[in-house]
């Protein structure tokens, strides 16, 4: 499959989604401008102009009316998808490191980093109207975490729960209403990269540094499948239409000391979602990849890495007519 | 040195009238039981060349003095069954065992390289402190401890031995297995730096205090575990077994010796003397026991040497540097010298001829390795400067000097890998060449395949010749490690990461216990045997893929049952779904039907030009 390579990014792409309904692809990187692209023909739609340091996380609500951006200049900012223009900025005490909206759109919930003498946070916040006193607006709820920070979110089936992935790799669910911790799993052993939900919000799919992505039940953390690698995954997707599995990483670049010279061998790596075995590989990044994500209707999916590309392909025939003898 | 056996409560020394020891003491135990142990273990001890303990209970003199005068039968000792060593040679299909250091050295795995996967005979963690060694006949492991060496072997890898060393660092196996030698450099102040064990008893022959070792193995055994030797300023000592003590109890004197080696076939052993001034040097081959001189080849201009044993025995390889020029430098009193014009010599002793006929081979390229063939009458030299490297294959042939049969030009490899049974060779280039790998036969010089096993930092063949494995230790870096396997003919069988891989050692297998008539036999009727095989193969591989459906169905079935409960509950959740969404129905992509809008987008789909008039 030819790839369309999206070029917009001066430094690394730190991640990547489509909207619900998959026309259009945002990607955000440690450049301070997030795009967003038509993802039919890779043609650019704008950029969102206002951050001032990397930007690492982003969401966009199921109208695609907002977009939501977090970034290392200590603020979330929500846009206008349309004009690009911003409509609410909320200034917190570190880098924003994850953020999502929720299944309704009415809320949010975003998370900053540990430093400088404060806990990492989780902060959920009202969506529902966003003005210039979007800032002023105190958060529903405000969870401190004492113990790893929070590398990844992602709201729970019908906006009940708020599933996190930490840095030591244990992954916890909690309660909105309570802000209580309901249960917490422990199966990875190094930091959880990435967390991405199927298609019914009822399994999710967790990346780690530990060389591994595991899906989970959303429901109760209970551990289903893992899939194994011998580099560090970064990010990892299920596909919506077939059981299969995206997984995209690398050795980060300080710690390798040879790497191969051969150029563009940086490969994300497909696995059936139940037999666990890997069945395809997609080369072609210069660098590890950090962010994967497949299209709402399953029939393409994207990537962007290291190197500032986003590469989107889209599956020919023999994707389609794969398949395991069992 | 008595002390350890137990507590000793007395102690006599008797003297003379000059208040000189006689030479023999009186010791009394404790414990009856120390004092059997003290002289099971001593009597007969070689406390240095010119003294033998000689060690007797007191309770002897008694005994010798009333010996009966019926003879009664002794009674047997209870035989201790040590399991069937060998039981790994009886595998019906030839798998051969190998031993895995993963972990970062803290697991060791002993693995069967069965096909289509390899299985896993025995694992345990901390097995060995450091490393793991096979003894050269492949029937014990021994690993490393803080207090000795233990041996393991047998179907279940029981304990066979233990000797104990404290902080024992190097090992080596005598060639029949019969001796085990270890080293600790840094023991306590028993001074016991080195200590010759008997294999199967575990008791302790000899030991040497020696103070730093230049060259490990210091002692090198002759073939048939008859005679060790080793090479000291100026002098050979060579010892026999079992007394052990030296040949004709002097050791061989030979001012200038620098370096010897045992053949391995015959008790025959090779040592060379450096040039003096203008005494030239010398290659000498010795007889043990007779010390007769065999055979003597002087060289002039001689930089260095290297001794090459070919491993069937039937012939020798020296490598001589030469130069042509020395240049003496004055630099505070003293001379320095080094050589210019560097040329390279290979002396081919024919062993097996009569009068040992020496042919000489000239090179005048630096050169990066050199590998007889193991089994055959050829070698292969890796040659040339960093630029280009060349790979040259020369036969030796009884009566005739050797002959060129092939050179290879720039090749990237700087090492070479004969097949334990010989016609195969991997050429590799490691660490610095990125790991390419070439497989040769040589019987017609044709290159079978080349693969790449990038940052490969080892290359071992299996002991029967059909696999090769080629690993990234995690010693020598740490990002991709795990080995892979491949067949003699260079096709990449399996690729294992693993992360953490230390080391892969096959385990040897003891030379063939068929006759070279036998083997010949079965290789003329060998298609007779080949049908046998692959139908077992196929059978192995179509159940290998059967079992693997199987699971996977039963995979899939779990799954599903898991899924249709997710799939009921998210029917059930639909209601709460619309209300999260204002009833705009978002489940699939075109179930909102309402907020549809149709558009009609043109594509050029294709450009055609036609001609309409000249």
């Amino acid at each position: 499959m030819k790839p369309l390579m999206l070029h917009g990014h001066e430094r690394a792409i730190t991640q990547i989604k489509y909207n619900r309904e998959g026309d259009l692809l945002f990607s955000s990187a440690k450049d301070h401008s997030p795009n967003v692209w038509y993802s039919l023909n890779g043609e650019r739609l704008g950029t969102f102009n206002g951050h001032s340091g990397a930007v690492w996380t982003l969401d966009i609500d199921w109208q695609t009316r907002f977009f939501m951006s977090g970034a290392a200049d200590f603020t979330l900012r929500i846009w206008d998808c349309s004009t690009g223009t911003q409509l609410g900025n909320i200034v917190t005490r570190s880098s924003v490191r994850t953020c999502a909206f929720s299944y309704s759109g009415n809320m949010a919930v975003f998370t900053t980093d540990k430093a400088m003498g404060h806990p990492c946070e989780i902060f959920v916040v009202d969506t529902r109207n966003i003005d210039s006193s979007f800032s002023d607006n105190d958060p529903i709820m405000r969870i401190p975490i004492s113990d790893s920070k929070v590398t990844s979110i992602l709201w729970g089936a019908l906006d009940e729960t708020i599933l996190t992935g930490h840095e030591d790799g244990t992954v916890k669910i909690w309660d909105l209403q309570s802000g209580k911790e309901l249960a917490k799993a422990r199966e990875h052993t190094n930091s959880v990269n990435d967390m991405q939900m199927n298609k019914d919000q009822s399994m999710f799919i967790t990346a780690s540094k530990d060389n591994t992505a595991r899906l989970f039940d959303a429901n109760n953390l209970m551990a289903l499948k893992v899939y194994k690698t011998e580099r560090p995954v970064n990010s990892a997707a299920i596909s919506p239409i077939l059981d299969h599995v995206v997984l995209g990483g690398g050795q980060e670049a300080m710690d390798v000391t040879t790497t191969s010279t051969r150029i563009g061998k940086f490969d994300s790596r497909f696995f059936h979602l139940v037999f666990e075995e890997e069945f395809g590989r997609v080369k072609g990044h210069f660098g590890p990849i950090n962010s994967v994500a497949f299209h709402p209707d399953g029939k393409s999916y994207s990537s962007g890495g290291e190197d500032g590309y986003v590469r989107v392909h889209t599956f020919d025939q023999s994707y389609y007519e794969f398949n395991f003898d069992y | 040195m008595y002390g350890k056996f137990g507590t000793i409560i007395n102690e006599f020394y008797p003297t003379d009238e000059k208040n000189v020891t006689k030479g023999f003491i009186f010791l009394e135990y404790k414990n009856p039981s120390d004092a059997v142990d003290a002289v099971n273990a001593t009597n007969n001890y070689k406390l240095d060349k010119q003294h033998t303990f000689l060690v007797n209970h007191y309770s002897d003199f008694e005994k010798y003095s009333n010996i009966p005068d019926e003879w009664t039968v002794p009674e047997p000792q209870e035989y201790k069954d040590q399991g069937n060593l060998h039981y790994y040679l009886l595998d019906p299909d030839a798998y051969d065992q190998y031993c895995l250091i993963c972990s970062g050295g803290s697991t060791v795995q002993i693995w069967q390289n069965a096909a289509p996967e390899p299985t896993v005979v025995e694992e345990r963690p901390n097995w060995t402190e450091t490393y793991v060694r096979w003894s050269p006949l492949g029937t014990y492991m021994a690993t490393f401890h803080a207090r000795g060496v233990a041996l393991w072997g047998g179907p279940k890898f029981k304990q066979i031995m233990r000797f104990s060393h404290t902080g024992v660092q190097l090992i080596d196996f005598s060639p029949c297995e019969r001796y085990l030698v270890t080293y600790s450099p840094d023991g306590p102040s028993d001074q016991r730096r080195v200590i010759i064990w008997d294999v199967r008893t575990g008791a302790e022959k000899r030991s040497f205090s020696l103070d730093g070792v230049s060259l490990w193995p210091v002692f090198r055994w002759s073939p048939d575990d008859k005679f060790f030797a080793r090479i000291g300023q100026d002098v050979l000592s060579v010892y026999e077994t079992p007394s052990f003590g030296l040949l004709d109890k002097r050791s061989i004197k030979i001012p200038g010796i620098r370096d010897f080696a045992w053949s391995p076939t015959d008790n025959i052993l090779v040592y060379w003397v450096a040039e003096d001034k203008d005494v030239p040097a010398r290659v000498c081959l010795l007889e043990i026991p007779s010390r007769q001189e065999v055979r003597a080849n002087n060289l002039f201009n001689v930089a260095d040497c290297k001794i090459h044993w070919q491993k069937s025995g039937d012939y020798l390889c020296v490598k001589v540097d030469r130069y042509s020029k020395v240049k003496k430098e004055k630099n505070d009193a003293k001379y320095s010298v080094s050589f210019c014009g560097m040329y390279y010599n290979f002396e081919i002793f024919h062993m097996r001829e009569k009068l040992i006929p020496v042919d000489s081979v000239e090179i005048k390229e630096p050169i990066h390795a050199f590998a007889w063939e193991p089994v055959g009458s050829k070698f292969a030299i890796i040659h040339g400067d960093q630029h280009s490297i060349n790979v040259s294959f020369y036969g030796v042939k009884q009566g005739q000097p050797p002959s060129l049969l092939k050179k290879f030009e720039k090749r990237q490899c700087n090492h070479l890998f004969w097949s334990p049974t010989g016609q195969f060779i991997v050429l590799a280039g490691l660490r610095s060449m990125h790991g390419s790998l070439e497989f040769i036969d040589t019987n017609e010089f044709v290159v079978m395949n080349a693969g790449e096993h990038y940052t490969a930092s080892d290359v071992e063949w299996d002991p029967t010749g059909r696999y090769v494995v080629t690993g990234v230790s995690s010693w020598k870096q740490k990002v991709d490690n795990g080995f892979w396997l491949w067949s003699f003919q260079g096709k990449k069988l399996k690729k294992h990461n693993i992360d953490g891989f230390c080391q892969l050692m096959w385990r040897p297998r003891p030379p063939s216990l068929l006759s070279a008539k036998q083997q010949k036999e079965i290789k003329k009727n060998l298609k007779k045997y080949t049908p046998q095989f692959e139908s077992k193969d196929r059978m192995r591989s179509t159940r290998a893929s059967k079992e693997l459906i199987e699971k996977r169905c039963q995979l899939m079935k779990t799954f599903e049952e898991y899924r249709q409960k997710n799939i009921q509950a998210w029917n059930e959740a639909k209601t709460r779904r619309l209300e999260l969404r204002n009833n705009v129905d978002t489940d699939e992509l075109e179930s909102d039907t309402k907020n549809v809008e149709e558009e009609e987008i043109e594509f050029l789909v294709k450009e055609e030009h036609t001609v309409i008039e000249e």
